[in-house]
């Protein structure tokens, strides 16, 4: 059965026709044309989907469209402002973090939702966040970097 | 020798696009009037098909066509032609195409799949090679012996045996009639998927004017094009093929896979496209899986450490079509003499035909299975010599001026295997073991030496194309697929060297276009760099060769007189007389307007050199590029849990050259641990009627973030290759091939448990732990 929900997708308030079964993720993808966040397996283990939902990450290929009607969401479209990638982008590139690419956006959503939550979050934290991500090119240990490396930089852009 | 670029850790071009999102894979492809495809899948691994029912299925809504095999004529495949693009007359594994769906949206087409009926007749099943090797074994192709195959390969009709690989060098028998030590081992590397987070996909589109396009997450653009061209009778130039950015590939997306099959399906409804995306249960069952590789070894010795043997029989379940594993197989024989100079081989590889999703390239296929075997024996026997295992292996090694399994004498050029020991055994074995064991964990320490061949084939060459633009700004475009490796930024830092050019003002492709890239063969066996770089230089070098003849006609002298230095061509004798590449790159203009020289534009291609397929006694040239490298670690077992866990990895290669140190850094640290992946975890499981158990990521354990070694070590040799540009090597595939040998000679160290399957998971440890009280 198809109903109306509303979304507040990286600031802009959109209305979208929606079925029943339809996942969030479906409904970025297929509906409102953003095809950042990536549908990578059938088991919430890969996190390639991840977006932020009322400030959490959340696995967008498991949750409920309709759940979501009037949330406010942000997806890896919504960080970089003009030609300028935010903080947790410029830090995983420097480290080496991307190299296919798929799970890329998934890990920055991730980290944007800890770090906006909470920007001293320890290093058990973080590995904590980073376990729901499944990388094949890095064996991790740049992701890693990177995501300590974003830290850094958030903390020092607070500073200013 | 001092590089300005080379060497640099220079970004990727691709890094913003892929961090931001935008970065186009295949399923992001939305195209004008596109169908949905969804695959039927059999109940059975091995049956023959009664009858197909599609009539309810095709009243569904949004269902456009229902397509199935029958009456379908097309073989297919690169070097056995055994493949169908759905299921014919009978289905032969459980993630067999056997009826498709084509609706206006996805979920319709998945929807209308339940409402088609099929009757089977069961028939029984392979799940093991050696199982299909026996003697009253079901034929999985009855009439294996009529299917077109290369020359000098190819199955044996009325059997399973889909390729027998037969290596001679010596005479084995005397070899092991001299040994004063014999030792015999079997070993066994199962199945598991090279697992990109990107599933595999594809979108075809026949034309009204007959001309095909397809679009695929694959690596091999120009195999897609031109089999596709031969099964629907077009000449390869009415056939496009585009490769969008890929989502990792570690061998599965090379060869033609799941194309074929879209294909079909498509060309029953020309003039729409149509788009086919895996799940990932289908990237499990239905694409290419890895290994499947059991190993028996035998090696002989004379007291003093010195080889004089080895009988390798390698047993491949490849699987239900032979096309992308028969290289695999042979791989797996010849590779298995590992980092050492035999003077004596008898090595054979069955290629065996059982009811399982097809067997192809995996990230050092053929290497990682056969020298688990290899390095785990060398330890074996270092023991039954009561020798340290790093004298025995000292006393074997290839090096300059020895003759490798297939009967190749190496030179300098191809590298220093004890360099890379010493680094290992420094990082690893440096300082003392602290201890063996305490309360809660045992303690080990392993080490494994390895040798990868390169892979070439006939022809297997790689083409670039160079121009130059107006403000001397530099675009290049190749056929090589980036899947994550960092080719781009290999052609930046290689052409920015021979140009003089900063890498910034050189743009290096972003897709793969079979209408407007070079021909490629595909991009595997860690070829790119080596290849692909040398074709590059080429390019360069004819590029500047244009701009120096069109510099000395405006500058009327002899062209030998002249010099290039990525700003001008200039007088030697006197650089103030000179030409600016902007006033070259169109020909150079006279002030009157007249125009003389050539556009600089560059074309040339690469290959190895004296490649030569095996004679009869599996001997040849593998075409010069061979890499050495160790590895070793230091693991801690968990004596409760019976987890292995693995404190320190370090690997060692002698790459010839270092193109970008950040990334090589990266593909060794992502080779180590999808390698430790395999080792300690993944496993693809198969009951006895040949149903996956285990085909999602969760249950297959795909290693996450807390998996990681605590500390790698990641060092390299730089002895130049003749080939390679600026003397650079390959390195995608290597930091696999001596990770679970190394493990699993370390989980020895540490318990004397002599394990000879991989993976050791926890359950296993602990199993062993307790039988050994």
């Amino acid at each position: 059965m198809s109903e109306k929900i509303t979304l507040t997708v990286n600031g802009t308030k959109r209305s979208v026709e929606i079925d029943g079964w339809e996942r969030l993720l479906d409904v970025l993808r297929d509906k409102l044309d953003l095809t950042g966040a990536k549908r990578g397996c059938d088991d919430v283990a890969c996190g390639a989907c991840t977006v932020v939902v009322n400030g959490e990450a959340k696995k967008s290929c498991s949750l409920p469209a309709k759940r979501c009607d009037g949330a406010e969401i942000v997806t890896i479209e919504g960080l970089a402002s003009g030609t300028e990638v935010h903080p947790i982008q410029q830090a995983l590139i420097e480290a080496g973090a991307v190299q296919c690419g798929y799970c890329t956006p998934g890990i920055v959503m991730s980290l944007y939702a800890l770090f906006t939550k909470n920007l001293n979050a320890s290093e058990d934290e973080i590995e904590d966040v980073l376990e729901g991500h499944l990388c094949r090119c890095t064996g991790y240990e740049a992701i890693w970097e990177g995501a300590l490396l974003a830290q850094k930089l958030l903390k020092k852009n607070k500073k200013k | 020798m001092e590089f300005k670029y080379v060497g640099k850790s220079i970004t990727r071009p691709d890094a913003v696009k892929k961090i931001t999102g935008k970065a186009i894979f295949l399923n992001d492809i939305k195209l004008p009037g596109m169908l949905h495809a969804a695959i039927l899948r059999p109940d059975y691994a091995h049956a023959k098909i009664l009858s197909i029912d599609t009539s309810a299925a095709e009243k569904c809504e949004g269902v456009v066509k229902v397509v199935t095999g029958r009456g379908c004529k097309i073989l297919y495949g690169d070097n056995i032609r055994d493949l169908v693009p759905m299921a014919v007359d009978k289905v032969r594994y459980i993630g067999e195409p056997l009826a498709a769906v084509i609706a206006e949206k996805p979920y319709q087409a998945k929807q209308a799949l339940k409402e088609i009926k099929v009757e089977y007749e069961p028939l029984p099943v392979l799940t093991d090679a050696l199982q299909a090797l026996e003697k009253d074994a079901v034929l999985v192709h009855e009439n294996s012996g009529d299917y077109w195959h290369l020359p000098g390969l190819g199955p044996i009709q009325g059997t399973n045996i889909a390729n027998l690989y037969k290596l001679k060098k010596g005479d084995a028998e005397k070899g092991f009639k001299d040994a004063d030590v014999v030792v015999e081992a079997e070993f066994n590397y199962p199945h598991g998927s090279s697992c990109a987070i990107e599933p595999h996909g594809a979108i075809a589109w026949f034309h009204e004017d007959k001309t095909i396009e397809c679009w695929s997450s694959s690596i091999c653009p120009f195999i897609i094009r031109e089999e596709l061209a031969r099964v629907y009778g077009r000449p390869s130039s009415d056939v496009r093929v585009h490769i969008p950015e890929l989502g990792g590939c570690f061998g599965y997306k090379s060869d033609i896979t799941v194309e074929q099959t879209v294909a079909y399906i498509a060309s029953f409804v020309p003039g729409r496209p149509v788009k086919w995306v895996a799940s990932r249960r289908e990237d499990f069952t239905s694409t290419l899986l890895g290994h499947g590789i059991r190993t028996r070894m035998k090696i002989g010795a004379k007291k003093d450490g010195r080889l004089t043997a080895m009988e390798t029989r390698v047993y491949h379940s490849t699987g239900a079509y032979a096309d992308t594993g028969i290289h695999v197989c042979i791989a797996a024989g010849h590779n298995s003499a590992g980092a050492y100079e035999i003077p004596n081989c008898d090595l054979q590889a069955y290629l065996m035909y059982t009811n399982q999703p097809a067997v192809g390239a995996y990230r050092g296929y053929g290497h990682q299975e056969s020298q688990f075997a290899t390095e785990r024996m060398m330890d074996m026997l270092a023991r039954k010599l009561k020798m340290d295992p790093f004298e025995l292996r000292a006393k074997n090694y290839l090096g300059p001026g020895k003759k490798t399994a297939v009967g190749e004498t190496l030179c300098e050029v191809n590298g220093d295997v004890t360099k890379c020991v010493d680094i290992v055994k420094k990082a690893i074995y440096g300082k003392k073991q602290e201890k063996k064991e305490d309360d809660k964990y045992f303690y080990g320490r392993g080490f494994a030496a390895l040798m990868k061949t390169p892979k070439g084939a006939p022809n297997s060459a790689k083409g670039c194309y160079l121009k130059f633009n107006q403000d001397g700004s530099v675009c290049i475009n190749m056929g090589g697929a980036e899947v994550g490796q960092g080719l781009r930024t290999v052609v930046q830092q290689v052409a920015a060297e021979c140009l003089m050019i900063p890498p910034e003002r050189i743009k290096v492709y972003t897709e793969i276009d079979t209408q407007f890239s070079p021909w490629e063969w595909q991009t595997i066996g860690s070829m790119f760099t080596t290849q692909g770089g040398r074709a590059v230089v080429r390019c360069c070098e004819k590029a500047i060769k244009m701009m120096k003849k069109t510099a000395a006609q405006a500058l009327r002298v002899d062209l030998d007189m002249l010099d290039y230095n990525g700003k001008c061509v200039y007088l030697k004798n006197d650089p103030t007389v000179n030409v600016p590449l902007e006033g070259l790159v169109y020909g150079y203009m006279y002030p009157n307007g007249m125009t003389v020289g050539e556009v600089v534009q560059s074309s040339d291609a690469a290959r190895l050199p004296r490649y030569s397929n095996p004679d009869e006694n599996g001997q040849g040239t593998m075409g010069v590029s061979h890499t050495f490298g160790a590895q070793g670690c230091e693991i801690r077992i968990d004596k409760e849990t019976g987890e292995v866990l693995v404190d320190h990895f370090a690997s060692a290669f002698d790459v010839g050259r270092v193109i970008n140190a950040r990334q090589i850094r990266g593909q060794v640290a992502g080779g180590v641990m999808m390698a430790l992946g395999a080792t300690l975890h993944e496993e693809l499981k198969f009951d006895k009627d040949g149903k996956m158990l285990n085909p999602f990521m969760k249950k297959y354990r795909f290693p996450t973030i807390k998996n990681r070694p605590k500390k790698q070590t990641i060092e390299f040799v730089e002895t130049p290759e003749t080939i390679g540009p600026f003397g650079a090597r390959g390195i995608g595939e290597h930091p696999v091939i001596g990770v679970a040998p190394s493990i699993l000679n370390a989980i020895y160290d540490a318990t004397g448990i002599e394990f000879t399957q991989i993976p050791v998971t926890p359950e296993k440890m602990k199993e062993a732990l307790k039988a050994r009280k």
